[in-house]
């Protein structure tokens, strides 16, 4: 390419560069390095891979690890399978869909804290309104107080933030789907279930995956809801790998161990990223 | 036929409202709550007495009022930041040809997938080295810099759809390159404007763990996080007043949101399926 343009574009976009470069690529390097340091009494060391060794055996980071798994595999399933059913029902462009989807939408735009401060209210213990709902169906117990229960509420709380934005993906997807193809398919006698089985679903797969991907990013990331209703616990019962990052360096002061983890959900990051980028090429394939 | 379609719209319809009100209940909730004569907060749903004294109280609080200026300072600060930044560089990238712009677009889309979770303790080690701690120049420049990929996407796709014949009809009549910009091509793309500004002012407002890690000065706390220390302190004996202080930051996003839906959602979809 030539530069007939001089250095212009290139001053219209260095500020842009600049600051991502600080915010981004700078802080990454400056992980991968910290991670390979300990400090004790002031004086850091390089410790090369110690930090990792000690993540390994680390019991700790195993149920940090297990954590984030139960959580980003049942957040991501009952995000995807509710966002997939709402964006099919509003597809049909049945009347007041605007309406709906003004509503359906608000969660996205409230911020994880004072969602996270509204759930766990509601699971208060003894007068929470959802707490006294649901009681009774598990002995009265205070669910919030319980592994199994704290984990549910997080992930309830979290999905029920990020329905409307994988619904707003799904039918996106959907909506470039030709209504030609629905008619011919349904002149060709293909009835509801067939019709979707053979012609809506196969179309609407690469926006699906791609809403895949894109939860499944949000929830190895998403820990200021969590820090919000349990702040990891009760005990660590829902402490995701992103908490205990927050914790080692916040409250421990483990900089060099924190960002040893930080280089760990980096890796998981990346090979999402790259899972995301491929199903993103696809779908934009689909699509012409 | 058609009786069986309006049978199964309406109970599509029944599904979406029942949806809508799963979805909107917590927010309808705090607000019920916040509007409660403190300590009757769980007496009942519906107020017995309806008093705005939550409110009222909430602005002697603390230093709820100065969170809510860090908040618009902040915020706003970061949401010009990107706009102006991103909209240079997005007009570059879709007017100019230049060496390097494959691997300027391969870069911002790198940096992209790099989640700020995993970054933001290393821009706590050196903003505390750089003694930049605690300053609304540090919140600012930070959320100026998160917002600035999805900007540049949102502003290129606009700027990519003005048709060339604009400036060059400005520069036949005697505009600079500049001139042309401001005063024609801007004007046009106002609606990416708007939609980057807005995205990118709610989700600093909304902010939570980045501030959380950044500032622990209380004077220059934002309103999201003073609202994570009140919720240690008011939990259980004030949760009126932690209510209105829920609902109070809450309101300028969900007004926002409301008025100008439109720009928010095509600006979010571009964001993510562009990539």
């Amino acid at each position: 390419m030539k530069n007939r343009n001089g250095i212009y574009p290139y001053l219209l976009t260095a500020p842009a560069l600049l600051f991502i470069a600080i915010v981004s690529l700078y802080p990454t390097l400056y992980s991968l390095y910290l991670s390979m340091t300990r400090s004790k009494k002031g004086v850091t060391s390089f410790v090369w891979f110690d930090n990792f060794k000690t993540i390994l055996q680390s019991s700790d980071f195993m149920e940090s690890l297990r954590n984030t798994l139960i959580f980003s595999s049942f957040y991501v399933l009952l995000t995807v399978v509710i966002a997939f059913g709402l964006a099919l029902i509003l597809n049909r462009k049945l009347r007041l869909t605007g309406l709906y989807m003004t509503i359906i939408f608000l969660p996205w735009v409230l911020s994880e804290i004072t969602t996270g401060v509204v759930w766990r209210w509601m699971f208060y213990q003894d007068s929470g309104i959802l707490q006294n709902l649901l009681g009774p169906l598990f002995n009265n117990v205070a669910i919030i107080t319980r592994p199994w229960g704290a984990m549910g509420i997080v992930i309830a709380a979290t999905v029920w933030r990020s329905i409307s934005f994988a619904m707003l993906l799904i039918l996106a997807g959907l909506q470039t789907i030709p209504k030609e193809i629905h008619e011919a398919a349904s002149i060709d006698g293909a009835n509801g279930w067939n019709a979707f089985r053979l012609v809506t679903w196969p179309l609407v797969l690469p926006t699906t995956i791609v809403t895949i991907v894109f939860m499944t990013i949000q929830a190895v990331n998403g820990v200021g809801m969590i820090l919000s209703i349990t702040e990891g616990g009760p005990g660590r019962a829902t402490e995701v790998l992103g908490l205990q990052m927050y914790r080692q360096a916040m409250q421990f002061y483990n900089f060099g161990y924190a960002a040893a983890l930080s280089v760990v959900l980096l890796l998981l990051n990346v090979v999402l990223a790259a899972f995301y980028l491929r199903a993103l090429q696809r779908e934009n394939a689909l699509a012409g | 036929m058609a009786k069986q379609n309006k049978f199964t719209d309406l109970f599509l319809h029944a599904l979406l409202i029942a949806f809508c009100i799963i979805v909107i209940f917590p927010v309808i909730y705090s607000v019920l709550v916040s509007l409660h004569e403190p300590k009757t907060a769980f007496l009942s749903i519906i107020p017995r007495k309806w008093t705005l004294e939550n409110y009222i109280r909430l602005f002697v609080y603390g230093q709820f009022p100065r969170y809510i200026l860090n908040s618009v300072v902040n915020a706003l600060g970061g949401a010009i930041v990107s706009a102006a930044l991103a909209t240079l560089a997005a007009y570059a990238l879709a007017r100019f040809e230049f060496r390097g712009k494959q691997a300027i677009n391969a870069f911002i889309l790198g940096m992209m997938m790099l989640p700020a979770l995993t970054n933001i303790i290393p821009i706590f080690k050196l903003a505390s080295d750089l003694k930049l701690l605690n300053t609304y120049v540090l919140m600012i420049m930070v959320f100026g810099a998160y917002g600035i990929p999805l900007s540049i996407w949102i502003m290129k796709g606009f700027f990519e759809s003005v048709p060339r014949v604009l400036e060059e009809a400005a520069a036949i009549d005697g505009a600079t390159p500049v001139q042309a910009f401001l005063y024609v091509v801007l004007p046009v793309t106002t609606p990416g404007l708007i939609a980057n500004l807005l995205i990118n002012f709610v989700y600093s407002w909304n902010n939570f763990f980045t501030p959380l890690i950044l500032i622990n000065k209380t004077s220059m706390k934002m309103a999201t996080v003073g609202l994570f220390d009140f919720q240690h302190v008011l939990e259980g004996n004030q949760d009126e007043l932690l209510a209105a202080a829920c609902v109070v930051i809450m309101v300028p996003a969900v007004i926002l949101f409301i008025l100008l839906r439109d720009y928010f959602m095509r600006g979010m979809v571009e964001g993510a399926v562009k990539g």
